[in-house]
């Protein structure tokens, strides 16, 4: 078994076991867990309006806040919406999804997939060096945030270089980078990267918790 | 009766066949080559056969170059043609098998394509060849 | 039977022109995928090489590599070439039968020790005695250890010598092997495909001829200058993979274009073979100027790499109900360490209850 068919064949699949238990687990595991019990008196008892608004109000930053959060809001969207041209509109990731979905949609040409790719891992790399320099992000990260940055980023660097058969063949190359992304699959439940998912709960119950308490955010 | 062409099938396309683009890029490769004859003496020899085309590319490109002024024929282990292209110093040489079955073509970029200048050995068998006629012929005559 | 005239000596005896053999060293050039400025030192080594024997063994196989080596479509060039070498056994094409061919084999062995050619194609059994395929009474593994200890080199011609080709694809019943699997003390060069395409086998010959060594392998012993590249590399629909064009049936408007055939199987990306430039038939096609994608028939285990039909990003894996099963699995153990910090916490409530302190 050559390292391509390992990585196409049972790397794979038990790639996806672990990723949809995991997922499963986690978010059946949050989302059922027991709600805090507020004994404090509601300045506001019905959340539910602030609740929704806040899972939209967080797409962009307050005014106040421009000059801190400008560049990181920017690179942020540059790479998630990078990440998801290359991830939904490369036709041979579409066809993977179709394989587990029975979805299908139009791809984009292999030059716009690579600019995509291109201002992706820029972005990347962008918000990597600003979580090692900002005094801040120094104090706040932990192993895990420099580990996600570098999981999400190797798909997308080891695809290009497939792509462009780069350094090796590319049989090779191709092994590497779907070995990257089932790497990406295995962690993606259990670590930071799971915002994918949880981002609207999480922006929900935030909204529901400042509501409660009268704060307008 | 074969019968194919009873067959009511035809391919409609209004789109061109398809084209790997190598075209330009060859013609780009010759007009560098062409430089060299002229300055340096160095032919440049580029093997169709190596070139992915796609259908009618191959043919598009021997169009564009065209015919020149010369064409040769080389009968040798089948039929070779050899012909100047409407741009001169770029040639076309096709050899044939015994069978008319294609060996290879080449776009030879050079002043004279190596095969029609006579090898020095054949010169000189030549040479050698025409002095035994003439001694021959010489001795037939004072007899 | 070898002797001592060389190439260019034999070639000269039958009235070929000093032209007529730079043609020759050509096609020959072209055939082993040399670039021209080779020829003249094609030309030098030919007119020096010297006629070798060469013993062709075929083990689990279909034939069709013979087929197709003897349709080659410049037989000038290639009779030429295979009236220089000297094939002393081939069960196929020999007219001689039973012990008489066996003799031919023991003699052209016995004359030629330590220099001949062996060509092998067809996989070879292990399984159960090695009684699924056997000549003259002996196993294919015999014979293939007998002849290959006395050969210069050996050429597995076919992907069945190759890489155990068909005979090998799972569930394997006759426990096929591939050459250099089983000799590992002599070299071994790797002619793939099925069946692998004339000019190939006879160009891959014609370097042994000329220069007297193996040309340049790749990591699957396969000779680099036929090998070198992928399909989809050299191949002619490419533009439309760029653009994003794939023809979604073999007979929808996108395939009647001619666009890129990835989503109907292709395994062009991940195939080195010659195909899209040497092609087939005289020239005149290969599989994926005919409509077909790429089947891989050149890589190890072609058959058992998942689907002809399935595209290649769609992985080999069918695990819909091993995900269900995941996907199931991790929701019940959610819900059950869910309802199990629930009743802590409510116990730990009840507790608080009893006792605020």
């Amino acid at each position: 078994m050559t390292l391509l068919d390992f990585a196409r064949g049972p790397a794979l699949a038990w790639s996806l076991y672990i990723l949809f238990f995991g997922s499963l687990l986690r978010l059946v595991g949050v989302l059922l867990a027991r709600k805090h019990v507020d004994l404090s008196q509601p300045r506001n008892a019905d959340t539910l309006g602030d609740s929704v608004r806040t899972v939209f109000t967080r797409f962009w930053f307050k005014p106040e806040f421009r000059a801190s959060t400008l560049f990181i809001t920017l690179i942020g969207y540059a790479m998630h919406i990078g990440l998801a041209v290359v991830v939904l509109l490369f036709v041979p990731h579409i066809l993977f999804i179709s394989k587990l979905s029975g979805l299908s949609w139009g791809g984009l040409p292999n030059d716009t997939i690579m600019l995509a790719g291109a201002i992706t891992l820029a972005a990347l790399v962008a918000m990597w060096v600003r979580r090692l320099q900002n005094p801040l992000m120094q104090a706040i990260s932990n192993w895990e945030d420099h580990l996600a940055l570098f999981i999400t980023g190797l798909p997308v660097l080891t695809g290009m270089m497939a792509y462009g058969h780069l350094f090796q063949d590319y049989p090779t190359l191709l092994a590497i980078h779907i070995l990257s992304v089932e790497l990406l699959f295995v962690w993606f439940p259990f670590g930071k990267l799971f915002h994918a998912v949880m981002w609207i709960p999480t922006r929900f119950k935030l909204g529901a918790h400042f509501s409660r308490r009268g704060v307008k955010a | 009766m074969s019968g194919l062409e009873t067959i009511p099938v035809t391919v409609v396309t209004d789109e061109p066949l398809t084209q790997t683009g190598n075209m330009v890029p060859i013609l780009n490769e010759i007009r560098h080559a062409l430089s060299h004859p002229a300055e340096t003496g160095e032919s440049t020899t580029i093997d169709l056969g190596a070139i992915p085309f796609g259908p009618g590319e191959r043919e598009e490109l021997l169009a564009t170059l065209g015919k020149g002024e010369i064409e040769a024929t080389l009968h040798a282990l089948g039929e070779s043609l050899i012909h100047e292209t409407a741009y001169p110093g770029v040639w076309i040489v096709t050899h044939r098998s015994p069978q008319g079955g294609e060996l290879t073509t080449c776009i030879e970029v050079t002043r004279t394509p190596s095969l029609l200048s006579t090898p020095p050995a054949d010169v000189s068998e030549a040479a050698a060849a025409l002095k035994r006629y003439l001694q021959d012929h010489s001795a037939r005559e004072s007899a | 039977m070898s002797d001592d005239k060389t190439l260019g000596e034999r070639l000269r005896e039958s009235g070929l022109s000093r032209r007529g053999f730079m043609k020759f060293c050509a096609a020959t050039a072209s055939m082993m995928a040399l670039p021209p400025s080779m020829i003249p030192a094609i030309a030098a080594a030919l007119e020096k090489a010297r006629r070798p024997s060469v013993i062709w063994l075929s083990f689990q196989e279909c034939t069709g590599y013979t087929e197709s080596l003897t349709r080659s479509h410049s037989p000038t060039i290639e009779s030429l070439i295979f009236d220089h070498i000297s094939l002393d056994y081939h069960h196929t094409l020999q007219a001689a039968a039973g012990d008489g061919a066996e003799a031919a084999r023991k003699a052209a062995m016995k004359e030629n020790w330590g220099k001949y050619l062996l060509v092998v194609d067809g996989a070879i059994p292990q399984k159960d005695g090695r009684v699924y395929s056997a000549i003259a009474g002996m196993t294919n593994l015999e014979m293939l250890k007998e002849v290959a200890e006395g050969a210069a080199a050996v050429v597995a011609v076919g992907t069945c010598a190759a890489y155990g080709g068909l005979p090998k694809a799972s569930p394997n019943p006759t426990g096929a092997t591939y050459v250099s699997d089983l000799i590992t003390d002599k070299p071994v060069l790797n002619v793939p495909s099925c069946p692998p395409i004339p000019v190939v086998i006879s160009g891959t010959l014609a370097h042994y001829l000329t220069f007297g060594t193996l040309p340049e392998l790749d990591h699957l012993g396969r000779p680099k200058a036929f090998y070198g590249q992928s399909i989809h590399d050299r191949c002619y629909r490419r533009p439309f993979y760029e653009r994003g064009q794939f023809a979604e049936t073999f007979d929808d408007e996108g395939a009647r274009k001619g666009w890129c055939l990835y989503k109907l199987g292709c395994k062009g990306p991940v195939t080195y073979n010659a195909c899209a430039t040497t092609k087939w038939n005289e020239g005149t096609s290969f599989p994926i100027q005919s409509g077909h994608g790429c089947i891989g028939c050149s890589e190890p285990d072609f058959w058992d790499k998942g689907g002809f039909y399935e595209a290649l990003s769609k992985g080999t894996f069918s695990s819909a109900e091993g995900i269900a099963l995941a996907a199931g699995a991790g929701a019940a153990i959610g819900v059950a360490a869910a309802m199990g910090a629930k009743s802590r916490q409510t116990e730990a409530d009840a507790k608080h209850k009893e006792d605020p302190a």
